[in-house]
């Protein structure tokens, strides 16, 4: 009872002081909101910053964050560099190699997961559901214990140092989790839609094909980005089972040049260089595709 | 003890069969089979759909069978089966070279070969104190003496002196913070598209360009944070910090690391979360004369906890899976390196394909059980808005 009243006392309080409190309020708001920005930002900044500066610029005291003079040059010394230890390790080479490897990885995913999640969602089998709840629980696999196994079956397939484990097995529908958000998205399409096209004598492939991907995509879209995003930015499958430095992906060409140009003196202009040029496509989707993005990851996080 | 080198043994070496053809010889064959293999898959797919209509099962589950299949095959090939063989390689001595050979549970034994010994003064080293081929994980030293704790694997004990903790502290600590970012994009602000992106670029990032980053802002020399802050230890007089080659710094270091991606997905699943909470319960708690901190405890925090589930879970299924940080930062011995990158180095550096997939199956058990903790915990805390039994899946 007191405590009701001192409070109902102060909201009184609060409410004739409103405007000043407010415009505080909105000034710590505001502080804060600039702060994380800054936070956020000034790694980032650094990044660029040190990637256009020279070797002495880099060990100049103080913090150093417009170059004099700047460097753009060291964006194309970082790959004449790579070239000469491994000939024809260039920037188009690298590049076409993860994007050969992601474009492909991405089609498999939104394809592969996009027929799983119409199978899991739209259709009344046994044995349904329990599926459904084994292939959520793989996210809890930890991806290593199964490198060893299936580095032995590429070994065995004579593929290792190909680009096979990284592509075709995304036909498989290897990410749970975009099953799982397309799932999600399916279960809210009305039946009456199918039925509709069915009276029509539509068959399953025609009302995927015709109705179904229509209808979903948004989710496709946003599937797409998050799996470009993911498959772009993939280390630990290319580092197991590729050798040869020329079909690298930029994520291990870069641990290429740290272990081998950088081991004794880091260069870090030269691996910033190469860490902005491995961000700057994902930020341009990014900033191209924000929507999806969140709206992906927002998906997901609806009732885990 | 270890005595073999960090440096990866995977670049020397080359073998007359890697090198290089050229891209165009590189990408077809690969293009050839992925476009083999997707053919391949919808006739299993349409004859997985015949053979059932064959026995009788109705059209409509049928298809549902058969669109399925790309995931069924898939899981048996690439999930089940590398499951089922890391257990058996788990019990065998595998080098890659010669067959397998089966040795019971002695690659578990020599993981949980721990020693204990008692040091007899400071100065005595910890080698000397224990058995031989026991390396130390941990020293304490109290007044004269003290004592010694060490394992035949020492580096995996480290790796998991560093990994627990680490989760421990990281989790929780990245559930508060972008609970705090979402709480603040749920102020009435202009431009929130633009906070939002703003705040969510560090998750985009690739890992491992910004491990590097933040390699080299924690560097010691000539390094952005210690720049920025050499007149603050000049003030206090402390020594210049030597973040991840210093063992007790490397940590906080990692941490720090994993709080800047935490304004990333967490934060915008927790501030849809927040947009979801229906206004009214605000409304009637306000009539009720609620206090702010009131109203967060009793309405935010259930509402909310279904979201902080889910973030919590995959948060901690992650933490205990750093590996492209560990790739690129290396710490020193002492500190040993996350368990996801130390298994890797066991398998695919130091070829103890056995021993390695004995560590994959604890660091399996380890993610099992504290995702059955929470998930056993979530009964007295996670509040379900009417549909209990879906969202329980």
């Amino acid at each position: 009872m007191t405590s009701q009243t001192r409070s109902a006392t102060t909201d009184h309080q609060v409410e004739s002081i409103q405007q000043p409190r407010s415009h505080v309020r909105q000034f710590i708001v505001y502080g804060l909101l600039l702060l994380g920005g800054a936070l956020v930002l000034i790694p980032l900044a650094w990044m660029v910053s040190t990637s256009l500066k020279t070797d002495a610029q880099l060990f100049l005291p103080g913090i150093n964050l417009i170059p004099n003079p700047a460097m753009p040059q060291n964006y194309i010394d970082v790959w004449a560099k790579l070239s000469s230890i491994a000939p024809g390790m260039t920037f188009w080479r690298i590049m076409g190699n993860t994007l050969f490897i992601t474009i492909l990885a991405m089609i498999g995913e939104i394809f592969s997961a996009s027929l799983v999640a119409y199978g899991f969602s739209r259709f009344v089998w046994k044995g349904r559901d329990t599926l459904f709840a084994v292939m959520l629980a793989t996210v809890m696999l930890p991806g290593i214990i199964q490198r060893v196994p299936n580095f032995l079956i590429w070994k065995e397939l004579g593929l290792l140092n190909t680009y096979d484990p990284l592509t075709w097995p995304s036909l498989f529908a290897w990410g749970p989790l975009y099953v799982f958000l397309m799932r999600q998205f399916f279960l809210s399409i009305p039946r009456e839609i199918e039925e509709a096209a069915i009276m029509d004598g539509a068959n399953v492939a025609q009302i995927y094909w015709y109705i179904m991907l229509p209808l979903i995509r948004p989710i496709l879209l946003a599937i797409a980005v998050l799996s470009f995003q993911g498959n772009w930015n993939n280390f630990q499958g290319p580092l197991i089972y590729l050798t040869t430095p020329q079909f690298f992906p930029l994520s291990v060409a870069m641990q290429f040049f740290e272990r081998s140009l950088s081991i004794e003196v880091p260069q870090w202009q030269y691996m910033m260089s190469l860490a902005t040029m491995m961000a700057l496509p994902i930020l341009v989707i990014y900033f191209l595709a924000q929507k999806q993005f969140i709206e992906g990851i927002n998906v997901g996080g609806v009732k885990g | 003890m270890r005595c073999l080198p960090f440096i990866e043994m995977q670049f020397i070496g080359f073998k007359e069969k890697d090198m290089d053809p050229g891209a165009l010889a590189t990408y077809t064959p690969t293009l050839v089979r992925y476009i083999l293999v997707a053919l391949g898959l919808g006739i299993v797919m349409y004859l997985v759909y015949r053979v059932q209509i064959r026995f009788g099962v109705n059209g409509e589950a049928a298809t549902g069978r058969a669109l399925v299949t790309p995931w069924v095959i898939g899981f048996a090939v690439f999930s089940l089966f590398p499951i089922g063989a890391s257990l058996y390689l788990s019990f065998t001595e595998y080098n890659l070279f010669k067959a397998p050979e089966w040795v019971g549970f002695d690659n578990y034994n020599e993981l949980f070969s721990v020693d204990f010994a008692t040091l007899e003064s400071r100065e005595q080293r910890s080698s000397d104190a224990l058995e031989r081929r026991y390396g130390e994980i941990i020293r304490v030293e109290i007044g004269d003496g003290g004592f010694v704790i060490g394992a035949k694997e020492d580096a995996f004990w480290r790796s998991i002196k560093l990994t627990l903790p680490y989760a421990f502290i990281s989790v929780p600590l990245g559930l508060i913070a972008s609970l705090g970012v979402a709480l603040l994009l749920n102020q009435k602000i202009r431009g929130l598209s633009f906070w939002r992106v703003l705040y969510y670029l560090p998750a985009v990032l690739p890992a491992i360009a910004t491990a590097l980053l933040w390699r080299w802002i924690f560097a010691p020399q000539s390094g952005l944070l210690n720049n920025a802050f050499a007149p603050v230890y000049r003030l206090l007089e402390i020594e210049t910090p030597r973040w991840f080659t210093d063992p007790n710094l490397a940590m906080p270091a990692f941490i720090i690391i994993s709080l800047w991606g935490v304004f990333g997905a967490n934060s915008v699943i927790l501030l849809a979360g927040l947009k979801g909470i229906p206004p009214e319960l605000y409304e009637a708690a306000d009539i009720d004369g609620a206090g702010n901190w009131a109203k967060f405890r009793n309405i935010t925090i259930p509402m909310l906890s279904p979201a902080l589930f889910y973030n919590l879970v995959v948060s901690t299924i992650g933490a205990l899976q750093v590996f492209d940080v560990a790739a690129f930062i290396q710490t020193p011995e002492s500190v040993g390196t996350f368990l996801n990158w130390l298994i890797y180095q066991e398998a695919f550096n130091f070829r103890r394909m056995g021993v390695a997939s004995a560590m994959g199956w604890i660091l399996l058990i380890l993610i099992l059980g504290l995702t059955m903790l929470i998930f056993r915990s979530s009964q007295a805390w996670v509040f379900y808005q009417g549909t209990r039994e879906e969202a329980t899946t």
